[in-house]
């Protein structure tokens, strides 16, 4: 039979209501004809909040069914309407006991402007399900430990980049929370393995659980994790430097249904981890982040592409052992292969990666920033896959304006690439990139700091702004363009060619023209005086100046971006999964 | 399933005992019945269905056969989006709001999620941008609420206005 749920009213127990009285069946006669159960299934329906606003002041009985809508998944527009629900709840005689029909609660819009006070105002929500509060960073133990005291039924909390967070939150939920599902401490640094073991042995339900850049967490936690929790599905320990290969094996033994690891920078790990541990098959697993555990080599691969053939996801950022028969191993997984990262992994030549073009032809992301020894070889293999969507190619100084005519005559990549990553390649010239971003109408990011003949000022105009912790060299030099700046640079670009070309026809080209300011630029005379100074930069920058500082993955109030930039393989615009 | 040669009718029986006769895969469309003939296995028997009146079931019928080769849906398909409505699905759902109510009991009943669905999706696209009076007045319902009740219930929900 088809679950509809009751109404509110018939199966809550509570004692605060104050519209009992059925309706009487005379006056209400014709009213009757959507029985109340299919009112709540029609509700469903109704997705906009203005609406169904409307729907509970209709009558009663389309009011109980419409209010259990309107608050189990509150969304406010501000702190105003944020305020307004407070004070409802405050009220002393409520139509409805408000408080226990909301279920989810997420304030990491608000930031900032969420106050201990605000949750401990809440804490008669004792029915919460799900608590999103990353990023909340003003919160401190005294108004999560008050709003958590009756969670009793909690299944998801995301606490990420509280700062002030300590053990006695975490405790309080190991002890309350026996139904939780999902954890999210990220960011929250005086978090010790006190905390997360209280957790780890009680909540034996944990499906995900996020500790990025929890640096006090050592091996003992996730022993215990991984032996009580089986389920596991996520398990994020990314920046937890402590992490030896003796939690590694727990891991792999006992969670077998794992579906993302993330391990970047935890830099002890060697291949031990995975040669000596992965005994199962692990046909879940989707993502693996290795980014700077710089020990292991090409031999982990090899255990990998066994042990997981259905990757879809491999970081292997500054894993710097890696070779090409490294990445020959990786071609086993073949279609699976979605996402790649191999930024800074020098040792790789043209050889591996025309091997991966031809395996693993589904390849979206493909990031090869640093590799230096690559030439427009591995970018004609690579000009063949079919669904290419991004691929970054910084620092790859061989590249020349072959390699951009090449990934431009396959007529697939023109409709596919969206983002292009030519930072420091120092070779590419302006006409062949005009022509890459004629070609390729989905593009909407285009790097190019670096580049000696991009760095004009007539040019960069229509780049963003650097970021702001950006040294007055690195500013010079940068060079992003991105959305609306894309389209601005070619409609100038085509303006200046059309201009030059003109003047050409109309033989005024000839006469040595040196006013004509970017008709002339496009030539050589500028480049060269911005190029020595570009180069002289070019070592400095070489951390920031990779990751190109992508939009937006500081805009969830993740500060800690060394680590964001490279544990990020899901999309390239930053840290979006709280 | 569907094109097997010994595709076997199966009988219906409405509220009134009229009897309706439908092909199989067109009755599977129905969790309801799909598991019923699953368990009775081949039988000659009508199975009774008093909860459904007979133009009901006729209407009914006639959405099964017109979709009996659709995908079944996914488990947790909750496509939320009321303005996918198709055309045929749209005439359909043209008739007075009695017949829809007693489409979306029978749906239910049923077990029928894609009608269902449909129906209830036609019914929220009637209540889209009505204040509540005007709502009152397409569903024909009386305000049984006090003038004060309903101030108190305004006020109580005033922070979700404005979206």
């Amino acid at each position: 039979m088809f679950p509809i749920k009751k109404n509110f009213f018939l199966t809550m127990d509570s004692e605060k209501q104050t519209l009992p009285s059925q309706p009487s069946q005379n006056a209400l006669a014709k009213a009757a004809t959507i029985p109340s159960e299919l009112i709540f299934q029609i509700f469903k329906y109704v997705t906009s909040t203005s609406d169904l606003k409307s729907c509970i002041l209709v009558c009663k009985s389309w009011c109980r069914c419409g209010v259990e809508l309107l608050w189990q998944k509150p969304v406010f527009t501000g702190n105003a309407s944020l305020i307004k629900l407070l004070v409802t709840l405050s009220r002393n005689s409520q139509t409805f006991p408000y408080a226990l029909l909301i279920r989810r609660l997420n304030f990491s819009f608000l930031g900032e402007n969420v106050s201990d006070q605000i949750l401990q105002r809440l804490s008669s929500c004792e029915r919460l399900e799900r608590l999103t509060l990353g990023g909340c960073r003003r919160l401190t133990d005294n108004g999560l430990l008050k709003l958590l005291d009756k969670a009793n039924g909690l299944v998801a909390l995301d606490v990420s980049d509280i700062e002030n967070l300590t053990d006695a939150v975490v405790e309080l939920v190991g002890e309350r929370c026996r139904r939780l599902q999902g954890l999210n401490v990220s960011l929250c640094k005086k978090l010790s393995d006190k905390g997360i073991l209280a957790v780890a042995s009680r909540c034996r339900n944990l499906r995900r659980i996020k500790l990025s850049s929890c640096e006090n967490i050592t091996d003992e936690s996730v022993v215990v994790l991984a032996k009580n929790c089986s389920h596991l599905l996520e398990l994020d320990l990314t920046n937890c430097h402590q992490i030896t290969n003796e939690a590694i094996q727990p891991v792999f033994e006992n969670c077998t249904q794992l579906r993302e690891l993330r391990l970047a920078c935890c830099t002890n790990l060697t291949d031990k981890s995975f040669t000596k541990t992965m005994s199962a098959l692990y046909e879940q697993l989707r993502i693996l982040d290795l980014t700077s555990c710089a020990l292991i080599t090409d031999q982990t691969l090899l255990k990998i592409s066994h042990s997981a053939p259905r990757l879809r996801n491999l970081v292997l950022a500054k894993c710097g052992n890696i070779t090409d028969e490294g990445v020959c191993h990786i071609t086993r997984l073949g279609k699976h292969l979605h996402y790649l990262h191999l930024g800074h992994c020098s040792r790789i030549t043209d050889y591996s990666i025309t091997q991966l073009a031809r395996n693993c032809t589904r390849l979206r992301y493909l990031d090869l920033a640093c590799c230096t020894q690559l030439t427009d070889a591995s970018v004609f293999e690579l000009s063949q896959l079919p669904k290419l969507r991004r691929i970054g190619l910084v620092k790859c100084a061989l590249i020349t304006d072959q390699a951009i005519i090449t990934l431009i005559e396959n007529r697939v990549v023109q409709h596919t690439l969206e983002r292009v990553h030519l930072s420091y390649c120092v070779n590419l010239t302006v006409p062949a990139v005009l022509e890459l971003v004629n070609s390729c109408f989905r593009l909407t990011h285009l790097s190019l700091t670096g580049v000696p003949a991009f760095l004009r000022s007539d040019v960069q105009q229509f780049c963003r702004q650097p970021p702001k912790e950006f040294t007055p060299h690195q500013r010079q030099v940068f060079c992003v363009f991105s959305g609306k700046g894309v389209k601005e640079l070619k409609q100038y670009l085509n303006m200046v060619i059309a201009q030059q070309r003109n003047r050409i026809a109309n033989g005024v080209g000839d006469t040595n023209d040196q006013v004509a300011g970017p008709a002339a630029a496009v030539g050589a005379d500028i480049e060269e005086s911005v190029a020595s100074e570009a180069e002289g930069v070019g070592g400095e920058i070489s951390e920031s100046g990779e990751g190109e500082n992508e939009n937006g993955y500081n805009q969830n109030n993740y500060r800690n971006r060394n680590h964001v930039i490279d544990s990020n393989p899901e999309g390239d615009d930053g840290y979006v999964g709280f | 399933m569907t094109g097997a040669p010994e595709q076997r009718n199966v009988k219906l029986t409405s509220s009134e005992g009229t009897e309706f006769k439908v092909e199989r895969d067109v009755a599977e469309k129905s969790v309801l019945l799909k598991n019923m003939l699953e368990d009775v296995g081949e039988s000659d028997m009508a199975i009774p269905l008093p909860n459904v009146t007979g133009p009901i079931l006729q209407k009914v019928i006639e959405y099964c056969i017109h979709h009996r080769d659709d995908p079944v849906p996914a488990h947790d398909d909750d496509t939320k989006k009321t303005d996918d409505i198709d055309d045929w699905d749209a005439e359909f759902c043209k008739v007075d709001q009695g017949t829809l109510y007693e489409l979306i009991l029978a749906s239910n009943y049923l077990d029928i999620k894609p009608l269902l669905d449909l129906t209830c999706k036609t019914v929220a696209n009637m209540i889209k941008g009505k204040s509540p009076e005007e709502i009152r007045k397409t569903f024909n319902i009386a305000n049984d609420f006090t003038p004060e009740e309903e101030e108190q219930v305004r006020r109580e929900n005033e922070w979700c206005e404005g979206r």
